[in-house]
Formats: C-alpha cells, structure tokens, sequence
C-alpha cells in the first residue's frame, strides 16, 4: 500500500512564524537535556504511526501536534483520541515553530525533515515501520521510553498480547485455510508486510505468496477469481472510498474471488501501522476463520 | 493487393473480429484458460468488459481523432493536444469527489463530458483569439492552446486530488495521467458505452460535411454546408465520446491523432470515408495495444496510457519533424 498522501504545507505563516521560534526550540531543547529524569512535555510526531501509539501513552497537554491523518477515521485507528489535537503537516519550520521537546518521526515518511530537525538540535527518535509482531512490540517500547511513560508502552503491548494468546489458544488442528489482503487499487499484502503477519497469527495462510502478482503488490481480478482464497479480506468497505482508484473493491466478479463466496472488511487502519489496533484486526480474522470453519463442519 | 485496397472497412472489421477473439482468450492467467478455473466470471466479467472497452474507446477517440483533423484541416488535432481530454478527466474527478457519481452513477460520464466540452470551447475560443494577434499563427495556436488548457486541467485534478479526504490521491493521478481499462466491470461499460456510440453516431454522419469542408469554407458554404452546424456537432460529438471514455478509463492519449494518419494512405485522404475507418481503426489499435499489455506484463504493471503514449509521442514529434504525407493545409477555420 502506498503511504497516504501528504500533503503540501501552505502556510507562509508558519515559515515567518518559524524564524522567530528557532531560538525558543533550541532553548527548549537544551532545558530538557539538563533534567534527566523531566519527561518530554512538548511532544511533536511526524507519523500517523507514531501519532496512534502517543495520543494513548500521554496525556493530550503533553503533545504538541500530530499529523493531518490522524483524526482521520479511515486511516487512524485512534481517530477519535486525536481529534481537536494540533494538526502538523510535517514541515521543519513548521515543526520547529511548534517548540517540541521531542519529535516522534517515522525512518521513511520525512526523511528530510527529520534530518533538518536533528540539525536543528531538536531532540528527534525515529520510528522504523513495524513489520512483524516482535517489531510491533519494540516500537511501542522505544516510544513509551522517549516519552517517559513505560508503564502505559507495556499495558499497549498486554492488550495485544492478549489477542495474541486469545489466536494462539484457538488455532485448530489441521491445514490452515487461506486468506488474500485484497486492498485499493488491486494490490495484496504480501510477505514481510505486518498484515502478513496477522494472518500467520490468525492461523490462515497468506495466499498472496503463492500468487503471480506484481512488483507492486497487484494481483489482477482475473487471477484471484482462478485461484481463490478460502476467506477474502478487503481493506475497506466497498463504499468507503469512493474513489476511481477504489473501483476494485466495488467490482461485481469479487463474489466469486472467496471460496465460500462471502468476504470481510478489515479496515487497513488497524493493520497500516504496528500498534496495539492490530490486536483488532487479528480478533476479526480470528471470528472470520471460526465462521469457515463452522460452515465446514455442518 | 488491388483488392484490398478497395475495402479497407471490411478489411478492419475483419482484423476487428480476430482481436475481439484474442482478447476474450489473453489474459493475466496467459492464452486461453487453465482448466479447473471458473470461466464464465473469468470471460464475462473480466474479459469482456475489457474487450467492448476498448472497442469503444478506440473506436470513439479514432472517430474523433479524424473528425477533429478534418474540421479543423490540422493534421496535429487530435482531443488529448486539443485539451479535451484533460478537461474531461477533470470533470470525472468533480463527479467522484462531491459524491455526484456515488449518489447518481450517471454524473461520472457527464461530468467527464461537460468537462471536455467546456475545455474543447477554451481552446477553440483560445486558438481563435491567439491567430488574431501575430505572434501564434496557424496550426501552432490550436497546439498552443490545447497545452496551456491540459496543463491547467492537470493541475486543477491534481488540486482536486489533494483537497478531497482522500488517502489515494497519488494513486488516482497516476490513474488519470495514465489511463488503464484492466478489471473495469460492465458497470463501467453501461456508463460509457451509450455516450461513446451517441457521439460516435453524430461524428460519423458528418462526412460529405467535412468533405465539402476540405474545399474550403467558401465552396463548402456555397454545396449547403452549414459551418456553425458543423462546428458545434463536432464539439458535442467529441465531448460525448472523450468524456464518457476518459471518465472510467482515465487518460489514454494519441489513439485519435495515430489512427487516422496511418489509413490516410490506404483509405484516402478524403475526411469523410476516413471517418468510419478511423473508428475501425482506432478500435483496432486500442485493443491490440491492450492485448499486448497483457502478453508483455501478465501482473498489470504496464498501464494501456503509458503504451499509447509511448507509441504517440514518438508519431507526433515526427508529424511535427516531417510533416504528413498529404499537407494540404490551408488556413484554420
């Protein structure tokens, strides 16, 4: 899945705003690195990743402005937490007239941004996209540690681990069923994705590693209908974006692309980043594999 | 070979046939089915749909390729270099994003299609104006006229694209810059398709006008042609087949100016018969340029705009370079 769209900053504003505030930065910069122990108050995330994991572990006076998406409900599966939030669209001058005392920022969505921000002296983590579980668990560790609330990094990871335990005590016997991603525009999460690794949780086979598809991730309509999986999962509703990129998930001949016939919505905000949210996600594979299994045996 | 030459539509249409049977059997699974998969779907719903859009496209933007050339007696005119189809790509982005066309389906193509009719009259309008002044004489005020009015369509879908709350925006552009008619379904064929033959009819009927035409305005005038008439049906037709083709397809470029200098040494240069062959002729480009997609890159990585472009622009640039074969050009009406 490509990374949503970011959009330009337009604000004249902010960069004449910023000249003033480069100064303040700096100064707050430094004041957090003499007390060791003051946790960051100021908090800036770059990431719409990163903006889940934080508006849970701190409270809201504490950040300072998460990005666009991350009130929005069809991506962020903390929209409502970080809605009335400060919104940033990621620009340095933006970010620095914001005067943070840490910036969350992702190692690939503002590369450029993050590097000016160091340079800066803004005291900058980056977050890496998790790909696997065990990842999912070392970023929510590492962020909890820069913003000084572990305790709460490590209720996000039980939550998710309860999930995980709750899949792991209901696997069944016998060969796994399978199960194809079939996102916006015709593409499939495939191997090394972290919707890879929920349908492994989930006890389900990911379809789209046996698949011809794409460099990009496509799989076209033709051979999804040739080979079907046993359980079809879109990343939204049919409706939900009403889009030309989106036709695909409204395309008639996707009745016959599930062998049982029947598909389910796991909508891709639970399962775009690697946080807590995925323990939905894995909940909702699990109730759609139980359902095929049921069928089967009646 | 005499023989040949004298029934080019017939030949066409044959050619036609032997493609439609191609493309019902090419596919992302390869040449014909495997066994053991479900077939009806697989032709009816994938195939098929695939197939009759590229009749009709191919066929709508050759019609109008030829119908543009001849009215305009500019042997650049085509509707992507006239701005036609950016403005009906922009128009189909209006119609999604304000949730006309999830409301009513229906608003897509007329979105798409009062989009190229508005942009068709900006350049018309545009071209008129540029040759009163002396700076952009000739052919050049039209071409100049349709960039700036494409450029600007490009950018207002690319606004549009980025103001929606819409995660896909890079995505979609990709969609409109380079169209693609992979996994379209039959719904996209019944918003297309009647649009798509309702101007291809009106461009087709207008043969002996545009024959009468190519003897100049005078003399067309004095065997009863009405220009006005003409004129605005060329408009209408064109929007009809442009709009509705670019609002589910995307942009797919260059069908309409390849198609008909290529038949223009078989067929004549006559602009009335080269209409029908035209239509044959693009239908038969389109779909064999999206059968050969399929050959060359079975996972849809290769999208049907990026070939037709890559094909086009090449034939323009030389059109330019050489200039056509039957340069008979007078000044623009």
């Amino acid at each position: 899945m490509p990374p949503p769209a970011e959009r330009a900053p337009a604000s004249r504003w902010a960069a004449w705003l910023s000249r003033l505030a480069v100064p303040i930065a700096l100064a707050g910069s430094l004041a957090g690195a003499t007390g060791a122990d003051a946790k960051p108050a100021r908090i800036v995330s770059l990431n719409l990743c990163t903006d889940q994991i934080l508006v849970d572990l701190v409270p809201r006076e504490r950040i300072g402005a998460v990005t666009h998406l991350a009130a929005d409900p069809s991506v962020s599966a903390a929209a409502e937490a970080a809605k009335g939030l400060r919104i940033t669209y990621g620009s340095a001058e933006d970010v620095v007239a914001l005067a943070p005392d840490l910036v969350l920022a992702g190692t690939w969505t503002t590369p450029a941004t993050a590097s000016l921000l160091e340079r800066l002296g803004v005291p900058l983590l980056r977050v890496p996209l998790a790909g696997t579980i065990p990842e999912v668990r070392a970023v929510i560790r590492a962020v909890a540690r820069a913003v000084g609330e572990e305790a709460r990094g490590e209720a996000q990871i039980a939550r998710l681990d309860a999930s995980l335990a709750a899949a792991s005590r209901k696997r069944r016997e016998g060969p796994r069923p399978t199960a194809l991603i079939y996102q916006v525009s015709g593409l499939a999460s495939g191997p090394g994705s972290l919707a890879d690794a929920l349908l492994e949780v989930a006890g389900l086979r990911n379809l789209a590693a046996e698949l011809s598809i794409g460099r990009g991730g496509q799989v076209p309509l033709e051979i999804l209908i040739a080979r079907p999986p046993d359980i079809l999962v879109l990343s939204a509703a049919p409706d939900e974006y009403r889009t030309a990129a989106a036709d695909n998930l409204r395309h008639p001949a996707l009745r016959h692309a599930s062998r049982s016939g029947a598909s389910v919505v796991i909508p891709w905000r639970l399962w775009l980043c690697g946080t807590e949210a995925a323990s939905r996600a894995i909940d909702a594979l699990m109730a759609a594999r139980d359902a095929l299994e049921d069928a089967r045996h009646r | 070979m005499s023989r040949l030459r004298r029934h080019p539509l017939a030949i066409l249409g044959t050619v036609l046939l032997v493609l439609v049977g191609a493309s019902l059997l090419t596919g992302p699974l390869g040449v014909g089915l495997p066994p053991g998969v479900a077939r009806t779907p697989i032709l009816l719903e994938i195939r098929l749909p695939r197939t009759l859009l590229a009749l009709l496209i191919g066929g709508g933007l050759g019609i109008a390729g030829a119908a543009l050339q001849g009215y305009l007696r500019n042997a650049l005119a085509e509707p992507g270099l006239l701005g036609a189809t950016g403005g009906a790509g922009l128009g189909a982005v209006i119609a999604i994003h304000t949730g006309a066309s999830a409301a009513v389906p229906l608003a897509l193509p007329i979105g798409g299609l009062a989009g190229a009719l508005v942009a068709t009259l900006a350049v018309l309008g545009l071209a008129a104006a540029g040759r009163s002044t002396a700076a952009a004489a000739g052919q050049h005020a039209l071409l100049i006229s349709g960039v700036a009015v494409s450029t600007l369509a490009t950018a207002l879908i690319s606004l549009a694209l980025n103001l929606s709350p819409n995660p896909f925006a890079a995505v979609e552009m990709v969609h409109w810059l380079m169209g693609s008619i992979a996994d379209r379904s039959l719904d996209h064929v019944m918003l297309a398709g009647p649009a798509i033959l309702a101007g291809a009819a009106v461009l087709a009927r207008l043969g002996p006008d545009l024959d009468a035409l190519s003897l100049g305005e005078d003399a067309a005038r004095n065997l009863g042609t009405d220009i006005d008439r003409v004129r605005w049906l060329i408009i209408i037709g064109t929007a009809l087949v442009v709009g509705a083709a670019t609002a589910v397809a995307g942009t797919i470029g260059f069908v309409g100016l390849i198609v008909p200098h290529l038949l223009r040494p078989w067929v004549g240069a006559r602009p009335g018969p080269l209409l029908l062959a035209s239509m044959l002729g693009g239908a038969v480009l389109l779909l064999a340029a999206d059968i050969a997609i399929r050959l060359a890159s079975p996972v849809g990585e290769l999208r049907l705009g990026v070939l037709t472009a890559l094909l086009g622009a090449p034939f323009f640039l030389w059109l330019i370079v050489a200039g056509p074969s039957d340069q008979r050009r007078g000044p623009l009406p």
